[in-house]
């Protein structure tokens, strides 16, 4: 009977919930928090795997709603449009639902960016959460994979992560040789500690924040600016000397 | 009695099914001259560049209200705005200098240095919505111009005639295809110089017939890049499966000798990521070019004498501070730019043929006038 029971059940879906928060060296950060404040941070989800103890795979399926999640993306709003967050909006999304076969994990792998057919899409087309156009790179084609930003009384920083060096036309993109998605693997994910933290202090353990001059990472092949926090993503950049470093920005909130 | 009521029936139903096709758009053009490509998922008619220009020229497509594409686009300037680098809503600097949209349909690629643009309706979510820098502040936002559609009465009937085949005439997809074909519309080829084409020997000066001469000529090379109906080597037209592209590096910076442009103004490397495409740009149309002033992506050059000066020497020294290099010596330059003499009197007649270019009916055209002033 348990043997029949547990080989079905390892057949079902279960419902499964992951959430995200926002850290600056391990506490939490908002867009009033000062020194720094948050002043954007939303991303994209997708190609979410839960991994058990003996290290096989099982695929997250996102769960459509309309809003934040379709079949294969979600996005991450941890920002609410006060304080620091300017360009922000009220709204806010923490938490990735949807289902997965299998009940007891032990990681989790994930990407942050969007998959290559929706990205180079028609935006105005697009279904949400492809439909915002904060999270839209029209230029270069393609979305925002990941805005985030911090502030602090006299000093800034701000990074928007997408694919660049892509080829084609805007309607008709063929590649893009940056593609400028991080994969992330976390031991320890489960359906207990389904809580992942976003520290942006080690997102931007290389960037001075002292030194009074506001700076920005737009992905471009020559910004010194982004060589830092592309190291920290694990991500090379153009022509740039980098050394991607193994992620230490996404951690689980135990 | 019968008889006639069948023919009055007939006379409807003709007058029904004729409206209701589309009338192909009168561009306007010289004989000879061919019509732009149009997107086939947005063909021209009267009323949508209709509403499109009062698109164009609305300041509540900015997110403050203050700005309008025209704001950056001026008619009088040949739609330009006449300076080194444009303002954005919110006070922002952009990079890089306002381009003319006359004659901006036969674009092969839009912008100055974007391998990717090669559609208007791509290209107008950028200043609407894109937020590095903020043009018009809509990011995020652009729900509103769905919402001005709807209730604004004057969109509310424009939008109708435009999308007449739309269940929910009231888009930003809508809204941004009328832009689009306003912007497509504003084609025209009536300078001296075309007069000259089209058979008036009085039409330029002789000194700008010289000019023109030397324009075309391998010992100058301007036609290389600033070549055909257009005055620019990326070009394309309704007549024509080839597709132009050029992009050039005209050697205005060599930063430390490295080849390098000013980290915020990189031209097509910044798209690309390959060393080889540092500080190229798209040669712009030299049509209206003497109304058009500054010049040159970022707006470095005052004036076209100076312009002429840059390519005679084949490239422009900069003595000091950041961006100081010899931009003769740019690695990455184009082979057409090697420099030339000029005496005053033939560097007074390129000048004559340039201003020959000058077209002032697209100054004044009411197809393309701000409706809001009138």
């Amino acid at each position: 009977m348990c043997l029949v029971c547990a080989a079905a059940c390892h057949q079902n879906r279960h419902p499964i919930n992951i959430e995200f928060s926002a850290t600056w060296a391990g506490q939490p950060l908002t867009c009033s928090s000062s020194d720094p404040s948050l002043t954007d941070l939303r991303f994209f989800v997708s190609d979410v795997t839960l991994i058990d103890a003996s290290g096989q795979d099982y695929p997250f399926a996102f769960k459509a709603d309309g809003r934040w999640q379709q079949e294969h993306v979600g996005l991450i709003d941890l920002e609410n449009g006060e304080g620091g967050c300017v360009n922000g909006t009220k709204e806010t999304n923490f938490r990735l639902t949807g289902s997965a076969k299998g009940i007891d994990f032990d990681g989790i792998r994930f990407t942050i960016g969007v998959p290559f057919d929706s990205n180079h899409a028609n935006p105005l087309l697009a279904d949400a959460p492809l439909d915002d156009s904060a999270m839209h790179w029209h230029w270069r084609s393609g979305y925002k994979f990941l805005r985030a930003g911090v502030a602090t009384a006299s000093d800034g920083f701000w990074i928007h992560l997408g694919s660049t060096a892509c080829e084609g036309t805007v309607q008709d993109i063929s590649v893009c040789r940056s593609p400028n998605r991080v994969t992330v693997q976390l031991a320890g994910f489960s359906r207990e500690n389904n809580r992942i933290r976003f520290d942006l202090a080690q997102l931007l353990d290389g960037v001075d924040l002292t030194d009074g001059v506001k700076s920005d990472c737009s992905s471009g092949p020559s910004e010194s600016a982004c060589v830092a926090p592309f190291e920290a993503l694990g991500l090379p950049i153009g022509s740039l000397v980098v050394r991607p470093m193994p992620n230490i920005i996404f951690e689980i909130d135990h | 009695m019968k008889k006639i009521s069948v023919f009055a029936a007939l006379i409807i139903l003709a007058v029904v099914v004729y409206s209701n096709r589309p009338v192909a758009f009168d561009w306007q053009l010289p004989d000879d001259y061919p019509a732009p490509q149009v997107p086939y998922d947005n063909p021209m008619s009267v009323a949508k560049v209709e509403l499109g220009r009062w698109l164009f020229y609305d300041t509540r497509l900015s997110g403050n209200n203050t700005m309008s594409c025209g704001s950056c686009h001026l008619q009088i300037l040949a739609f330009t705005d006449g300076r080194a680098s444009s303002i954005g809503s919110t006070g922002a600097p952009h990079p890089r200098s306002s381009m003319s949209l006359v004659n901006v349909a036969y674009a092969s690629r839009l912008t100055w240095a974007n391998p990717l643009l090669d559609r208007l309706e791509d290209q107008a979510l950028t200043p609407l919505l894109g937020d590095n820098p903020v043009e018009m502040g809509m990011a995020g936002r652009d729900a509103e111009i769905a919402a001005l559609l709807k209730s604004d009465r004057n969109y509310e009937q424009l939008a109708k005639t435009a999308f007449p085949n739309d269940e929910n005439p009231y888009s930003v997809l809508n809204a941004i295809r009328a832009i689009a074909a306003f912007v497509r519309s504003i084609v025209s080829f009536d300078s001296a110089y075309d007069r000259f084409l089209a058979g008036d020997p009085a039409a330029i000066s002789p000194a700008a017939e010289k000019g023109m001469t030397l324009f075309f000529s391998e010992r100058l090379e301007c036609f290389h890049c600033h070549g055909g109906f257009n005055f620019t080597d990326s070009t394309t037209h309704a007549n024509t499966d080839r597709e132009r592209v050029g992009f050039h590096n005209n050697g205005l910076y060599n930063i430390d000798q490295s080849g390098a442009y000013p980290e915020d103004n990189t031209g097509l490397f910044d798209m690309t990521g390959v060393v080889r495409d540092m500080g190229r740009f798209k040669a712009p149309s030299l049509r209206n070019i003497a109304l058009t002033k500054p010049y040159m992506h970022d707006g470095s050059i005052a004036t076209l004498e100076e312009v002429l000066n840059h390519y005679s020497r084949g490239g422009r020294l900069t003595k000091s501070g950041e961006t100081a290099g010899d931009g003769r010596l740019n690695p990455f330059k184009s082979e057409f730019i090697g420099g030339f003499d000029l005496n005053d009197s033939e560097r007074a007649q390129l000048i004559e043929f340039l201003e020959s270019l000058t077209d002032k009916s697209v100054l004044t055209d009411e197809r393309w006038s701000d409706p809001f002033a009138q």
